[in-house]
């Protein structure tokens, strides 16, 4: 684990936490019970199959799942900021930007297309009340020089003038320019080649052990988060279904879920033959059964216990893992009772 | 490094482009309905121009003396070849020789249609730009509050306003206001006991009269300003970059100029389009309204055969859409920067 020495970068506790989109079957979990804590200086990648929920906790770690969603319960702790989910209006709008720094799954279209990227940087200082606009120029060029572009000739261009890598780039760049020290990266390298997508993932790296951040980086690539992340925690149906550091996790797998994972990718298993596709497909909102398992329907060592019976989420060392199989290999976690209902104080 | 939009050299000469080929457009479209009125004042059943020579020479006039006259009228030859004839009608409109009215004798084409134009230009604008700027505050509201009631009641009213057609709501207008509740007065431009000028008795008389056409005007693009507005702002509100900027801590004022200026692009296009129906539409309006503007004049110049001043009318409402087409146009350029680019992304 890199940087834990550096003092100003936050911790973050995610504790319980349960998120609703209303839909016309009612309020559906998407997040369900979510325990995370990263710990300060670290990177945190959250893996997950399209669907699992993990924009949705990104976004819960800003106050700002979209409606028809609302937190329900659980909380956010970020050092030296408090409870997230219980801020709201300006408080709220400064911690964004300034504190937490978010990169938008498709910051592809993060920009206004009727505004050059330097406009909106200044838009985004005189919103943060930035006294020193030429600094935060200075800044945002070099960033985006660092990460291979030509920083003033970017800060001039329309979003339609910009490649699709180049316009991710800007979006991680506005991410760090007000240094925040709480980085959440939803799906940073999507859609973008492979040499592009090792730079990236570098200066990433870079820029977080430079100010000592505290990262989150979120995505469906188990090789990005190989590369990147500290530790890993694994999504499926809006639970955490096994966490921690991110070379045990990889190379001895305890949840079902995660060992298919790994047999699904030929070149992490090492002989082709093995690589063998989980079986059935993720559930959507609608499937996901209410109790039981979540993850039972394609889970291949399934027990009868499994249909009724909530995972025990058991904690063994530096990793949790929530999985009936796991019984007797660690302690339990004392059973969590639901925190009061929020859904009042959303904005 | 500037970080002021100003289009770039490629930007100005893109610009230029665009207005070339609307220019050399609406040259085409001044062409074809110039021909067209020729044609018409020339085929006419009833031959307008024999008519009038006939009616001289029975006046006494020697028929070299009503040639002559009856030449001035119309701006061109009614001898000669066809051919002849468009040529010297042409050369006439090139020198803006529109010829003469014949509904106002002694006087050109030209000056009739000016001093009528400003009774149908000043009332839409004034009403279509009130409209514009009503229906589109209120259509972003609307479209926020499109969850409630009141976004509710918005959107109703104006789907109810755009589905009536203008001349029922033109003659709705002054069934109330000059019949039933007589506050408003039911013709003319002003009160002949003012003097006109700058006073305010003719001023408040100006006003008073021209209510019911631009209040018809206003009500009549009012609905279609707040559906079109509204259902922009919920289009941009869905748009990625409209939550980019919420994640990213930028000021409410801020995100709702983005809001705005995203949305109010699509309309300068509906804009445009809407004045020309306006300049159609005033023919009826002027009609119930007995306003002396255009259309009123248009249909006093087909009753009285006044083919002159009906190809003049023709051309002015022709040029006024192409304008009005220009300037949108312009406008789209100067706010958006993808058009002004010309498409050469880097
Ligand atoms: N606005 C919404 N209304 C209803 N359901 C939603 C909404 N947004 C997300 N969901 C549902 O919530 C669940 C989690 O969505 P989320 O976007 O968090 O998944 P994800 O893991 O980020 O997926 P991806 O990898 O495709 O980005 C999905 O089943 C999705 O259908
Ligand atoms: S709890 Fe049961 S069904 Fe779920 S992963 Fe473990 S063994 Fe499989
Ligand atoms: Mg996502």
């Amino acid at each position: 684990m890199s940087v834990t020495s550096d003092k100003r970068a936050p911790g973050v506790r995610i504790s319980d936490l349960s998120v609703v989109y209303r839909t016309g079957a009612g309020e559906l979990p998407a997040v369900r019970g979510v325990d995370l804590e990263l710990e300060p200086g670290t990177i945190t990648g959250v893996v997950g199959e399209s669907g699992s929920g993990k924009s949705t906790l990104a976004l819960s770690m800003l106050n700002a799942v979209q409606p028809p969603g609302r937190i329900r319960s659980g909380s956010v702790e970020i050092d030296g900021l408090g409870d997230v989910v219980t801020l709201g209006g300006d408080d709220l709008r400064k911690t964004r930007g300034r504190h937490v720094g978010y990169v938008f799954q498709a910051a592809q279209n993060s920009l206004n297309p009727l505004k050059t990227v330097g406009k909106q940087l200044l838009d985004l200082g005189r919103s943060h009340d930035v006294d020193d606009l030429p600094g935060l120029v200075k800044e945002a060029r070099s960033l985006l020089d660092r990460m291979g572009l030509d920083g003033a000739r970017v800060l001039d261009s329309y979003q339609h003038e910009l490649s699709g890598g180049m316009r991710q780039r800007v979006g991680i760049m506005l991410a760090l320019v007000l240094n925040a020290h709480v980085v959440v990266l939803d799906e940073p390298t999507t859609a973008l080649d492979m040499i592009t997508q090792a730079t990236i993932l570098r200066i990433i790296r870079e820029v977080h052990e430079e100010r000592g951040l505290t990262t989150l980086v979120i995505t469906h690539d188990l090789g990005v988060v190989a590369e990147i992340a500290d530790r890993l925690a694994v999504m499926y149906g809006g639970r955490l279904v096994e966490q921690g550091p991110t070379r045990e996790v990889l190379g001895a797998p305890k949840h079902p879920y995660t060992q298919g994972l790994l047999q699904a990718i030929p070149r992490l298993v090492g002989d082709i033959d093995e690589a063998r596709a989980l079986p059935g497909r993720p559930p959507t909102l609608g499937t996901i059964p209410p109790d039981g398992c979540v993850f039972r329907e394609r889970c291949a060592v399934r027990m009868d216990v499994c249909e009724t019976g909530e995972p025990p989420v058991l904690t063994i060392g530096p990793r949790v893992v929530a999985c009936h199989t796991a019984a007797g290999d660690g302690e339990q976690k004392e059973t969590v009772t639901t925190g009061p209902t929020r859904g009042e104080e959303q904005a | 490094m500037t970080l002021i939009g100003v289009p770039g050299r490629s930007g100005v000469i893109a610009v230029a482009r665009r207005l070339a080929g609307h220019l050399a457009r609406g040259l085409v479209m001044i062409l074809v309905v110039t021909t067209i009125s020729f044609l018409i004042i020339r085929n006419i059943p009833g031959d307008p121009m024999a008519a009038k020579y006939e009616k001289l020479v029975e006046q006494g006039m020697s028929p070299e003396a009503a040639q002559q006259a009856v030449n001035v009228l119309y701006g061109f030859m009614p001898t000669g070849s066809m051919w002849e004839q468009y040529l010297d009608y042409m050369k006439g409109l090139a020198r803006f020789d529109l010829g003469q009215s014949l509904n106002v004798p002694g006087t050109g084409v030209g000056t009739v249609l000016m001093s009528a134009a400003k009774w149908t230009l000043i009332p839409v604008l004034a009403g279509t730009l009130l409209s514009f700027l009503v229906g589109i505050i209120l259509g972003v509201y609307a479209a926020i509050k499109r969850q409630s009631k009141v976004g509710d009641l918005l959107a109703i009213s104006g789907s109810l306003l755009h589905g009536l057609p203008q001349y029922v709501l033109a003659l709705l207008l002054a069934a109330i206001f000059t019949t039933l509740i007589p506050i408003l007065p039911a013709g003319g431009t002003a009160d002949i006991m003012f003097e006109p000028g700058f006073n305010a008795g003719y001023i408040g008389s100006l006003i008073q009269h021209a209510t019911l056409p631009v209040v018809t005007y206003a009500l009549s693009s009012y609905g279609g300003w707040i559906l079109a507005m509204k259902s922009s702002v919920v289009t941009v509100l869905g748009d990625d970059f409209i939550l980019a900027a919420e994640l990213r801590g930028m000021k409410r004022s801020i995100i709702f100029r983005y809001i705005a200026r995203n949305a109010i692009l699509p309309l300068f296009t509906i804009l445009a389009l809407s004045l020309g129906m306006l300049f159609g539409g005033a023919i009826f309006i002027e009609r119930i309204f007995n306003y002396p503007g255009l259309g009123l004049m248009l249909i006093d110049s087909i009753t009285g055969r006044d083919y002159a001043l009906m190809g003049g009318a023709f051309l002015l409402i022709t040029v006024a859409i192409i304008i009005a087409n220009i300037a949108a146009d312009l406008l789209y350029t100067v706010i958006d920067p993808r058009v002004r680019s010309g498409g050469e992304a880097a």
